[in-house]
């Protein structure tokens, strides 16, 4: 399924340098901490979510859906094909 | 075509960009050298160690305590204090395996690969990245300089100014004046001046509330007005006689002058101001360094290929940070960090001669008007169709919806937690 998105994304764009999910992912992390558990008033951690979970919130904020502070903002700067990297890499 | 063209051209198409062969045999360890350990630099070290084992990377910064910037104003608000802000550079050192090199970079010997280190130590490199930060215009306020900032502080190199700063506004007498000269673009951390305004209107709201603070701005407009402007009112009497905070835009009439014993400065027409703390923020460029090896433009930044972040006057150096010129991205610890993570990526496929895979950056600033209200900008970045530019991406980012009360609460606490998550993404 990974490897069908790549691909899509790949041929979809005619980009030589290639769309790499991490690319994204690193910078969530900034705000993100994948090692600790948040309370509450601080970042959610995203550890444990699934792909799915993941690609349904930032869904939600892509298109108002779900009301937040800062992420609809972040999460309007990919296309969907993105988003769903994203969510996959990030599951992981 | 010279080199600098070349690379220029190749980046373009995207092409593997060659030029900088090892020149070590093939199965030694390549060494990336990183000068600078702020937030670009500490960033850049430690995500090339997570990308790559085995690479030998060595990072060059004098201080053992690095002092941050970001937080910084909040010490005027008496809410956090300078061993708060201070990280070290152990968890780099230990867990990531990174040389750890306490000493001033003197040259950069471009030709031979080699750094020179102000106690006349070399150490040679594969690949380097610089992250060396700002230094600043001194010529552009006549009658200041860096001797005398230590009486009348920028404070936008964190440390001891800003204790200095902070101890100024505490000792300043009742109805007094603070005056901050706010720089003219591009600067590091453009709602940096604003955010330091509302957190002294903070504190002077509650030790000195007849004491006023004018900022006299260089600009026509700035980061986030809006909603600095909306919390001002809201806290601060902004818009009324008994403002805290006054702005006044002196646009084509900058502060150049400064008399030191009146404690006044003039514009380029005669306007005066006095004050009883003078807050002077000077106009900015990249640190010296960056100039003396040769790699900055006239305006005084180095311009980089934002594919791989490579200065445009050498594919071995790689530019990043506040030095580097990655507009429209603005100067700021959470860009650096994001262009670290892009550089490091880059370096890492050039070393493996691997294809480049597209960069992408985020910025947030996150700035307070009072400990519990917050505001925050965002932008998302990419390469242009041509991966020559980098683009905001259009629909995404912006500020803060509104300056409202809940908003602006939870904002506040995110802007905590971002902080410390920044710190500890950036240096371990
Ligand atoms: C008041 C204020 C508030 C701010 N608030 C925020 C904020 O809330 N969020 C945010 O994202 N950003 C903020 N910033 C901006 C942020 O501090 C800078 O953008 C960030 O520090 C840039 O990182 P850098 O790595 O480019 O440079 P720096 O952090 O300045 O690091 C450069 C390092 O290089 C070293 N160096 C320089 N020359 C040499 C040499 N010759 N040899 C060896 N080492 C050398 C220096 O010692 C220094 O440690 C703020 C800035 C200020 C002034
Ligand atoms: C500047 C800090 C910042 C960055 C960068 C950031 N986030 Fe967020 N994220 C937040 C905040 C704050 C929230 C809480 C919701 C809100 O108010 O926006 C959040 C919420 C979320 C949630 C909902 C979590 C839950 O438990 O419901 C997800 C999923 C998420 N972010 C994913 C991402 C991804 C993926 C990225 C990178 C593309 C990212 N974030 C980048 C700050 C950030």
């Amino acid at each position: 399924m990974r490897w069908l998105l790549m691909w899509l994304l790949m041929t979809a764009q005619p980009v030589h340098a290639e769309f790499n999910p991490q690319s994204v992912v690193m910078n969530c992390l900034i705000c993100h901490d994948s090692e600790k558990n948040s309370s509450s008033g601080e970042v959610p951690d995203l550890a444990g979510l699934t792909s799915a979970e993941l690609h349904q919130a930032l869904l939600d904020f892509k298109y108002d859906r779900r009301f937040a502070t800062l992420m609809p903002r972040i999460a309007k700067g990919y296309s969907d094909a993105e988003i769903q990297a994203v969510a996959d890499w990030l599951s992981q | 075509m010279d080199r600098r063209h070349f690379l220029k051209f190749s980046a373009a198409g995207g092409a593997l960009l060659t030029g900088c062969a090892p020149f070590q045999v093939k199965d030694t360890k390549a060494h990336v050298v990183v000068i600078g350990g702020g937030f670009g630099g500490a960033t850049a070290a430690k995500t090339l160690r997570l990308l790559d084992a085995n690479l030998k990377i060595t990072l060059i910064e004098p201080k053992t305590q690095y002092v941050t910037c970001p937080g910084s104003n909040w010490l005027f608000a008496g809410i956090t204090n300078l061993t708060q802000l201070s990280v070290d550079y152990r968890t780099l050192q230990v867990q990531y395996d990174i040389d750890l090199v306490t000493q001033s970079v003197a040259t950069i010997e471009r030709n031979i690969r080699q750094i020179r280190l102000t106690n006349g130590d070399s150490i040679g490199y594969d690949r380097l990245i610089l992250s060396p930060g700002i230094t600043f215009k001194w010529d552009a306020i006549a009658g200041y300089s860096a001797e005398i900032a230590a009486i009348f502080p920028h404070a936008w190199q964190a440390g001891l100014q800003t204790r200095i700063l902070a101890q100024q506004l505490q000792a300043m007498p009742q109805g007094g004046v603070v005056l901050i000269v706010a720089p003219p673009d591009p600067y590091r951390c453009p709602p940096g001046p604003y955010e330091r305004a509302s957190m002294m209107a903070c504190w002077i709201k509650q030790h000195n509330p007849r004491a006023k603070i004018l900022i006299l701005d260089s600009k026509r407009s700035f980061s986030k007005q809006r909603l600095f402007e909306a919390g001002w009112r809201a806290n601060y009497g902004y818009g009324t006689a008994n403002s805290l905070i006054e702005w006044h835009s002196l646009a084509d009439n900058s502060i150049n002058e400064l008399h030191k014993a009146s404690k006044t400065v003039i514009s380029e027409f005669g306007d005066r101001f006095t004050g009883d703390v003078l807050n002077i923020i000077p106009a900015q460029m990249a640190a010296n360094l960056a100039m003396h090896a040769g790699l900055t433009n006239p305006h005084g930044w180095c311009d980089i290929n934002p594919l791989t972040s490579q200065s445009v006057e050498d594919d071995c150096i790689h530019v990043i940070g506040d030095a580097a010129q990655f507009t429209p991205m603005p100067k700021s610890a959470f860009a650096a960090n994001s262009q670290a993570k892009a550089c490091a990526m880059a370096v890492f496929n050039l070393i493996h001669q691997q294809p480049m895979s597209e960069p992408h950056w985020i910025n947030t600033c996150y700035s307070l008007i009072a400990p519990e209200q917050g505001i925050s900008v965002v932008g998302v970045y990419r390469l242009d169709d041509e991966k020559r530019r980098i683009i905001a991406v259009e629909g995404a980012g912006g500020v803060s919806h509104a300056f409202e009360e809940q908003i602006s609460r939870s904002e506040a606490g995110y802007a905590r937690s971002v902080y410390q998550n920044l710190i500890k993404n950036s240096f371990g």
